[in-house]
C-alpha cells in the first residue's frame, strides 16, 4: 500500500496548513501516515451471513478516500464499522479481522466507544440538526464533553461554522432553530457540528445525495478544504463527485473490495475488469 | 350517490335498459354499501347530537343556579342572618383558641403519667378487641349466668316460703306442695344450666386465649407503643381477668394504675393551677357574647322562616290548586281548596323584622372591645414554655387562632355597624360566593352555603400529590423502557404498567381503604419517621392516601403517552448524537427528552385530567370531610381528610331533589370540572401540535 503514496507526497507538503506552524511540520513528516488500517475484515449483521468479506485497506492521513460501488455492496457497512456505529444493531459485528485507527484496534474490549467517536466523526446522508438553536447544535459535542465556558464555546462555534462555510449566512441568527435552515445549510450545520468536536477523521455517508446541485457543489468545495485538517472517508454514488473530491477511491462489489487506488487511476485506468465495467457503465 | 347518476346518462337509457345495472341487494334505490354508510354515519351523528344535548342540559341547569343562589343570599341578608354570621364568626374563632389551649393543658397535665396512661390505653384497646372477637359467646354466657342468678333468687325465696309454711301448721298443704314442686323444677333447671355455663365458660376461655394470640388484637395505637414485656403481660393478665361477664371488678393492677395516674395528674394540675385558671378565664370571657349571639340567632332564624314561607307560598298554593283539579272526591276537593285559600302571600316587612337585630348592635359594640382586651390579657398569661410535644403544637396553633380571633373582631366592628339588611346585592356576589365561598354546608337549619373552595382545595391538593408522585415515576419509567431497557424488559414492563389502567377504580378504592390506608397509617407511626410532616396520621382516609392511589392510577396514562412521545423522536437524532461521542444517557437527556418535551407535557396534562376527573377512588378514600384543610400544619396538611369536586357530585346528586338549589349547585361543580378538563385538554392538544411541527 505504501507505494500508492509516492505521487501524493509532494502535493501534501505543498499545501498550506492553517495557522499552526508546528502542525504543519508534523504533517509534512507524517504525510504518508496511515490512520486507518482495515485488516482482513469480515462483518455480519446476522451471524452466518457475512456482508463484508475479507476487506483490507489503508486510509491515509489528510486524504479524501471515496467508497464507490453498486447499492447494497457494503460501503455504508464498512464506513459504520469505522466508528462502531454498527454496535447499535444487536448481534451485528466483525466476524474476523481487525480495524486499527491511529494504531489502536478499535474492537478491542478496552476501547471506549465514546472516546473513539470523538476522534472519528460522522456526517449522515439525511442531514439532521437537533431541534435546538444553531449555536447549541454546534456546541452540543463540546457540551457533552463537559465544556461549559461561554468563551470557549463561542470560539469553537464560530470557528467550526467558519470552517463549514456557514458563518456568514447564520452569524446573525445563531439563536434561531437549526431546523429553519435550507437543506444544504442544514447539512453544513451538521458538518460544523461534527468538526466542532475536532475529530481526526470524518466519515461521510452520501452527504450530498439529498441536496440540490448548488448545495452539492458547496459541500464538495467544503470537503476539499476540510481535508487540510481532517482525514475524510466519503461514500458516494456520484462518480463525478468521487473524481472531484477524492484522492483515492475504493471500489466495492458484493461485499468485497475489488480495487483501491489513486482516484485518477481508478477512473482512467483501473486494473480490475469489474471496476472497468462499473465505471464505464456509469459513464455511459 | 354516484351510482344513481349513472342511470340518467343517455347511454344507459339508449335502448330502454340499464347497461351498468347494479347487482346484488337493492332496496328503495339504495344498495348495501349505502345502507352501511347510512348506518355508521347515523351512529356518528347520534353520538354528536347526544353530546350536544348533554352540554346544553348541563349548561342550562348550571346557569339556573345563579338566580336561585342569588335569591338565597338575598334571604340570608334580609333575614339578618348575615349580621348574625359575623357574630358567629367571632364566637367560633374564640372557641378555636380555647380548645387548642385546652388540649395543650391536658397534654401538660398528663405529662408525668404518660407511662401509666399508655398502659391503660393498651389495656383498654386490647380488652375492646378481645371483647369484640368473643362477643357472641360472651352474650350467651351472660344470659345463662343471669338466668342462673334469677333462679337462685327464686330458690331462696321458695325455700323461705316452704320453711315458713312448714313451721306454720295452718298453712295450706296444697300450696306447700306446689311450692315444693316448683322448687324441684327450678333446681332441675339449675342443674341443667350448670354444664351449659361450664361449657360456655370453657369456650369463652378458649376464645379469649385465641384472641390474645392473634397480633391484630395487640395492634396498639402509637401512643401505647413502647411498653416493656412485663407491662404487656400485666395487661394480658388484666384482660383475661376482665374478659368474663361475671368479672366483679377491674384487675388490681389496673386499679392501681388508675390511682397512680389520677394522683400524678392531680399533682400536675396543682402545679398548673394558674394555667387552668387562665383557661377558665378564656372560657368565661365569651359568655356574654355567646348569649348575645344566641339571642340574635333566634331572631334571625325566625325572620328567615318567615321569608322562606313567603317565597315558597305561591308554589305551595299552586300545588294545592293543582290537587283540586285532579281529585274527583268533592270532600277532598273542598279541603284542598280551603288549604289553598289559607295560604297567605304576604311579603314580610323587612324593616320591622330586623328592628330587634339593629337594637342589639350597640350591645355587641359594648361587648367586643372589652372581650378583645380581656383575651389579650388572658392570652399573655398563658404559659409560654410547655413540656410536651402535643402541648407545644397546640399552643402554637392557639397563637395562630388567637391572631385570627383578634383580627376577626377588629374587622367586624365596622362591618357590623354598617350592616344593612336592604343593602343591594349584585348578581356578581352570587358568583363570587360560589367560586370563593369557604363553606359548603347543605341541609342546614341555618342557611345553606355553596362555596366551592373546600371542594376545590381538596381536589387540588389530591391532584398535586398525585402528580408529584406519578410524574417522575411514570416519565422515568417511560424513558427507561423506551430508551434504556433491553427488548425483553420492554416486553415485560410495558404491558405490566399498562395493565394498571385496567384495574377498576372501585377496586383500587377498596384496596385504598382496607390495605393501603391501614399500611400508610402504620408506617406513619414508625418512630424513626416522626420527622415527616403530618406523621403520625390519626386517619386512614386522607388526602395523602387518595393522592397516592390516584398517582398509581395516573401512571399508565402518563407512561403510555410519554412513551409515544419518545417513540416519535426520529431515530436519526439518537444516531447523530452518538456519532458525536455522546453516551447513551447524554443522548437521552440532552436530545431525546428535550425533543419530546412537549409530548411529555401533554402526557402530564392528560394525566392531570385523569386525576382531577377521577371519582370513585377519591369518594372512597379521601375521607369526605367538607372543610378547607387546615394549612397551619404546613405540609402535614396532607394527613387530613378532604372532599373533592367529583366526590361531592357522586355522593349528593342522588339524594337531592331535582331542580332544587342544592341540585343546581352540584351541576355548577360539574360545570367547573368540565371547564377544567376542557382547559387541560386544550392545553395538551396545543403542546402536542407544537410537537408535531418539528
Ligand atoms: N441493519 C441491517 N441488518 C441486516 N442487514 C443489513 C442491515 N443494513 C444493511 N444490511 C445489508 O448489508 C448489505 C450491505 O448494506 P449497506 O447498507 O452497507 O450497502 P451500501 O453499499 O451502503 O448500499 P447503498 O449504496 O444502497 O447505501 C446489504 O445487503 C444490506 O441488505
Ligand atoms: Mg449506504
Amino acid at each position: 500500500m505504501k507505494t500508492y503514496m509516492s505521487d501524493q507526497e509532494d502535493q501534501m507538503t505543498l499545501e498550506p496548513q492553517g495557522e499552526d506552524a508546528p502542525v504543519q511540520d508534523q504533517s509534512a513528516v507524517d504525510a504518508l501516515e496511515t490512520v486507518i488500517e482495515v485488516d482482513h475484515v469480515n462483518f455480519a449483521y446476522i451471524p452466518g451471513t457475512d456482508v463484508l468479506k475479507d476487506i483490507s485497506m489503508n486510509i491515509n492521513k489528510g486524504e479524501v478516500t471515496a467508497f464507490i460501488g453498486p447499492s447494497g455492496c457494503g460501503k455504508s457497512t464498512l464506513l459504520r464499522c469505522l466508528n462502531r456505529m454498527n454496535d447499535l444493531i444487536p448481534k451485528a459485528g466483525l466476524t474476523q479481522g481487525e480495524i486499527r485507527i491511529l494504531g489502536t484496534d478499535i474492537y478491542h474490549p478496552e476501547v471506549d466507544v465514546i472516546e473513539l467517536r470523538k476522534h472519528v466523526g460522522m456526517v449522515f446522508q439525511k442531514y439532521n440538526p437537533f431541534p435546538k438553536s444553531i449555536y447549541e447544535n454546534v456546541a452540543y459535542g463540546l457540551r457533552i464533553q463537559g465544556v461549559n465556558r461561554k468563551s470557549v464555546l463561542d470560539e469553537a462555534v464560530e470557528s467550526s461554522l467558519k470552517l463549514a462555510g456557514l458563518w456568514d449566512e447564520v452569524k446573525d441568527r445563531l439563536d434561531s432553530s437549526g431546523l429553519g435552515l435550507s437543506g444544504g445549510q442544514q447539512q453544513r450545520l451538521c458538518i460544523a457540528r461534527t468538526i466542532a468536536v475536532q475529530p481526526k477523521i470524518i466519515l461521510m455517508d452520501e452527504p450530498c445525495s439529498a441536496l440540490d446541485p448548488i448545495s452539492t457543489t458547496i459541500i464538495e468545495e467544503l470537503i476539499t478544504q476540510l481535508k487540510q485538517e481532517f482525514t475524510i472517508v466519503i461514500v458516494t454514488h456520484n462518480m463525478q463527485q468521487a473524481t472531484r473530491v477524492s484522492d483515492r477511491t475504493a471500489y466495492f462489489y458484493l461485499g468485497e473490495l475489488i480495487e483501491m487506488d489513486v482516484t485518477t487511476k481508478i477512473f482512467t485506468n483501473p486494473s480490475q475488469q469489474k471496476t472497468e465495467e462499473y465505471i464505464s457503465g456509469r459513464f455511459g | 350517490m354516484s351510482l344513481n347518476d349513472e342511470k340518467k346518462t343517455p347511454e344507459n337509457e339508449k335502448d330502454g335498459r340499464v347497461v351498468f345495472r347494479r347487482k346484488g341487494f337493492q332496496f328503495l334505490g339504495m344498495g348495501l354499501q349505502d345502507y352501511i354508510r347510512v348506518f355508521f354515519g347515523g351512529n356518528a351523528s347520534l353520538a354528536i347530537i347526544v353530546l350536544i344535548l348533554i352540554c346544553l342540559f348541563l349548561l342550562r341547569e348550571a346557569a339556573m343556579f345563579f338566580p336561585d343562589h342569588h335569591q338565597g343570599l338575598k334571604s340570608y341578608r334580609q333575614g339578618g342572618q348575615e349580621l348574625v354570621g359575623y357574630v358567629s364568626d367571632e364566637v367560633d374563632a374564640h372557641t378555636k383558641v380555647y380548645s387548642s389551649a385546652n388540649i395543650a393543658y391536658f397534654a401538660e397535665v398528663g405529662r408525668t403519667s404518660i407511662h401509666e396512661d399508655k398502659q391503660l390505653r393498651a389495656y383498654r384497646t386490647v380488652l375492646a378487641n378481645v371483647e369484640q372477637s368473643t362477643k357472641y359467646t360472651w352474650a350467651r354466657l351472660e344470659r345463662y349466668l343471669d338466668e342462673a342468678e334469677d333462679l337462685n333468687d327464686d330458690v331462696e325465696d321458695l325455700r323461705e316460703d316452704i320453711e315458713e309454711a312448714s313451721a306454720d301448721a295452718e298453712a295450706d298443704a296444697e300450696d306447700l306442695k306446689k311450692d315444693q314442686a316448683e322448687l324441684a323444677e327450678i333446681e332441675a333447671r339449675l342443674k341443667q344450666l350448670e354444664p351449659l355455663i361450664a361449657k360456655e365458660r370453657e369456650q369463652l376461655e378458649k376464645e379469649v386465649q385465641t384472641a390474645l394470640g392473634t397480633s391484630r388484637v395487640w395492634d396498639l395505637d402509637i401512643a401505647a407503643r413502647g411498653l416493656s414485656d412485663e407491662e404487656l403481660s400485666m395487661v394480658r393478665e388484666a384482660v383475661v381477668f376482665e374478659a368474663y361477664p361475671d368479672a366483679e371488678d377491674e384487675h388490681e393492677s389496673i386499679q392501681n394504675l388508675k390511682q397512680v395516674s389520677r394522683d400524678k395528674k392531680a399533682a400536675e394540675a396543682e402545679r398548673l393551677a394558674d394555667f387552668k385558671e387562665t383557661l377558665n378565664g378564656i372560657r368565661d370571657s365569651i359568655r356574654p357574647m355567646k348569649s348575645l349571639y344566641g339571642e340574635m340567632k333566634d331572631i334571625s332564624v325566625a325572620n328567615r322562616r318567615e321569608i322562606d314561607a313567603f317565597s315558597t307560598a305561591p308554589a305551595r298554593r299552586a300545588a294545592l290548586l293543582a290537587g283540586v283539579e285532579q281529585t274527583d272526591d268533592p270532600a277532598e276537593k273542598e279541603r284542598m281548596q280551603k288549604q289553598a285559600d289559607e295560604v297567605v302571600i304576604v311579603e314580610p316587612d323587612y324593616d320591622a323584622i330586623n328592628e330587634p337585630l339593629y337594637a342589639l348592635v350597640p350591645q355587641h359594640g359594648e361587648l367586643a372591645g372589652p372581650l378583645q382586651d380581656e383575651m389579650n390579657k388572658l392570652f399573655r398569661q398563658l404559659p409560654q414554655e410547655v413540656e410536651t410535644k402535643s402541648a407545644r403544637e397546640n399552643m402554637k396553633r392557639a397563637a395562630v387562632y388567637y391572631e385570627r380571633f383578634d383580627n376577626t373582631v377588629t374587622n367586624n366592628r365596622d362591618r357590623i355597624l354598617d350592616w344593612r339588611h336592604d343593602a343591594p346585592l349584585s348578581l356578581w356576589t352570587s358568583t363570587t360566593s360560589f367560586m370563593f365561598g369557604k363553606h359548603w354546608i347543605t341541609n342546614s337549619s341555618w342557611h345553606d352555603f355553596y362555596g366551592l373552595l373546600p371542594l376545590f382545595t381538596g381536589s387540588l391538593l389530591i391532584s398535586i400529590i398525585a402528580l408529584t408522585v406519578s410524574v417522575p415515576f411514570a416519565v422515568a419509567a417511560a424513558i427507561y423502557v423506551n430508551q434504556i431497557a433491553r427488548f425483553k424488559e420492554q416486553s415485560f414492563v410495558k404491558p405490566a404498567i399498562e395493565f394498571i389502567g385496567a384495574i377498576p377504580s372501585v377496586v383500587l378504592g377498596f384496596f385504598g381503604i382496607l390495605v393501603f390506608g391501614e399500611a400508610l397509617r402504620n408506617i406513619s407511626q414508625l418512630e424513626w419517621l416522626q420527622w415527616v410532616p403530618g406523621f403520625p396520621m390519626a386517619e386512614r382516609l386522607t388526602i395523602l392516601n387518595a393522592g397516592l392511589l390516584l398517582a398509581f392510577m395516573a401512571v399508565p396514562t402518563i407512561f403510555t403517552l410519554t412513551e409515544d412521545a419518545l417513540n416519535n423522536v426520529p431515530a436519526a437524532f439518537s444516531e447523530n448524537s452518538l456519532a458525536l461521542g455522546a453516551t447513551k444517557l447524554q443522548t437521552v437527556f440532552r436530545v431525546i427528552v428535550p425533543t419530546a418535551v412537549s409530548g411529555i407535557i401533554a402526557a402530564i396534562l392528560l394525566g392531570f385530567g385523569r386525576i382531577i376527573g377521577e371519582t370513585m377512588v377519591v369518594l372512597l378514600v379521601a375521607g369526605n370531610k367538607i372543610k378547607i384543610p387546615d394549612f397551619t400544619e404546613g405540609l402535614g396538611v396532607v394527613a387530613q381528610p378532604a372532599h373533592t369536586m367529583t366526590g361531592i357530585i357522586a355522593q349528593e346528586l342522588g339524594e337531592v331533589d331535582s331542580g332544587s338549589l342544592h341540585w343546581r349547585a352540584l351541576f355548577m361543580v360539574g360545570m367547573v370540572l368540565f371547564v377544567i378538563s376542557l382547559l387541560v385538554n386544550w392545553a395538551a392538544q396545543r403542546t402536542l401540535k407544537r410537537l408535531q411541527k418539528i
